[in-house]
């Protein structure tokens, strides 16, 4: 038996979004153990960091769509993660990222989070996504300001209060 | 980019990779306290990451946990597979099954048919099972696999037990893999039918 696992490669001036790889990990944890990740769901040992890219993975063969690694074209390195989450215990599916340390002010999340909104509404009917922000993450809710969204309401997930923020509705399939 | 999952067949049972639609029997026993010696109960969240993690584990290791099924009726009944999440020290025979169709032997003829699939087409030279040390179903499977433990062997966190198996060449035409061949043989089609009640 074969599950496909269809993960799209997206790019953008600066960036690629491609799948997560195991290549990866060191990466990750490093994120995932620094503070930097009390936003995302961390501080996570290496081992559970292991698991977020199965996840990840995973995510995409259940959901037909997922988060992608953002790799920096002209280096190569991994710069951050981007996409469309929707486990269990959301409400909907969100649009999510995430900068690895020392990525930040190039304007990096702003570009791979547009990429994967343009790709998520037409490719994946996510036309009207939201963002789940830590009240506390100002500088996610300006991004997402940026990226168009709007505080729609307060809420919860996974028994963390955050503030929903929604896209307005673009153009889907074509 | 599609995973190869092979589909393992025995007497009883058909073992194929974890699908969308088995996951509410994954969801199940993994909230429940049945899992407590697999790290549960886990939350909604966290059932439905490590079943996303379950099928991303086929993609990077190009090995993983099958969902095992009735062959007739098709009825998810567990799983059981190869593990290896980092921090492991070593390549896992794991297994759970769920707890409605425990005690009928389906998880010995489910490990013993993974067994031999990650030793004679994976070429694995040997596998442990890290058991809970109160987990006395598991420690009683990995006995009638013919595993013993091994006290020298790196544990994954300290508070389990390393199991470790009969090397491929162990199980080829001896005592061990026959009598596990028998007592397979023997759930499928037990000797011994009982015709009536006990009376004592």
């Amino acid at each position: 038996m074969s599950l496909s696992l269809n993960i799209p490669t997206v790019e953008t001036e600066r960036l690629i979004l491609r799948e997560m790889r195991e290549s990866d990990l060191d990466v990750i944890a490093e994120f995932f153990e620094s503070d930097r990740s009390h936003f995302v769901g961390g501080p996570k040992s290496r081992g559970e960091s292991w698991r977020v890219i199965s996840g990840v993975l995973g995510h995409w063969l259940l959901r037909g769509y997922g988060m992608w690694l953002v790799e920096e074209r002209v280096s190569g390195q991994p710069v951050g993660g981007v996409g469309h989450l929707n486990p269990e215990g959301w409400d909907e599916p969100e649009l999510g990222w995430h900068l690895y340390t020392g990525h930040e002010g190039k304007g990096y999340a702003y570009e791979a989070a547009l990429a994967a909104r343009e790709y998520g509404a037409r490719h994946f009917g996510l036309t009207a996504p939201i963002s789940y922000i830590d009240p506390a993450n100002t500088r996610s809710k300006a991004l997402a300001e940026r990226l168009g969204a709007r505080f729609e309401r307060e809420g919860e997930v996974l028994g963390h209060a955050c503030h929903v923020y929604r896209y307005p509705e673009t153009e889907g399939a074509r | 980019m599609t995973i190869d999952i092979p589909v393992l067949e025995t007497k009883r049972l058909v073992l194929r990779g974890p699908e969308a639609k088995d996951y509410p029997n994954f969801k199940s026993t993994f909230a429940s306290y049945r899992a407590r010696f697999m790290g549960g109960p886990l939350n909604d969240y966290e059932t439905w990451m490590l079943y996303a993690a379950e099928i991303g584990h086929w993609q990077i290791r190009g090995f993983g946990m099958w969902m095992i099924h009735d062959k007739e009726t098709d009825k998810p009944l567990g799983m059981a597979g190869g593990w290896k999440p980092a921090k492991w020290p070593e390549p896992e025979l794991a297994w759970i099954i769920w707890p409605e169709t425990a005690g009928r032997g389906y998880a010995l003829e489910a490990t013993d048919a993974v067994r031999k699939y990650l030793y004679n087409t994976l070429g694995w030279e040997t596998a442990v099972s890290y058991l809970d040390p109160k987990n006395l179903d598991s420690i009683r499977l990995a006995e009638r696999l013919g595993a013993k433990k091994d006290p020298q062997a790196a544990t994954v966190d300290g508070h389990d037990v390393v199991y470790r198996h009969p090397s491929p060449a162990q199980l080829k035409d001896t005592q061990i893999s026959h009598g596990i061949a028998m007592e397979i043989a023997n759930y499928a089609d037990p000797l011994f039918k009982p015709k009536g009640f006990a009376l004592d």
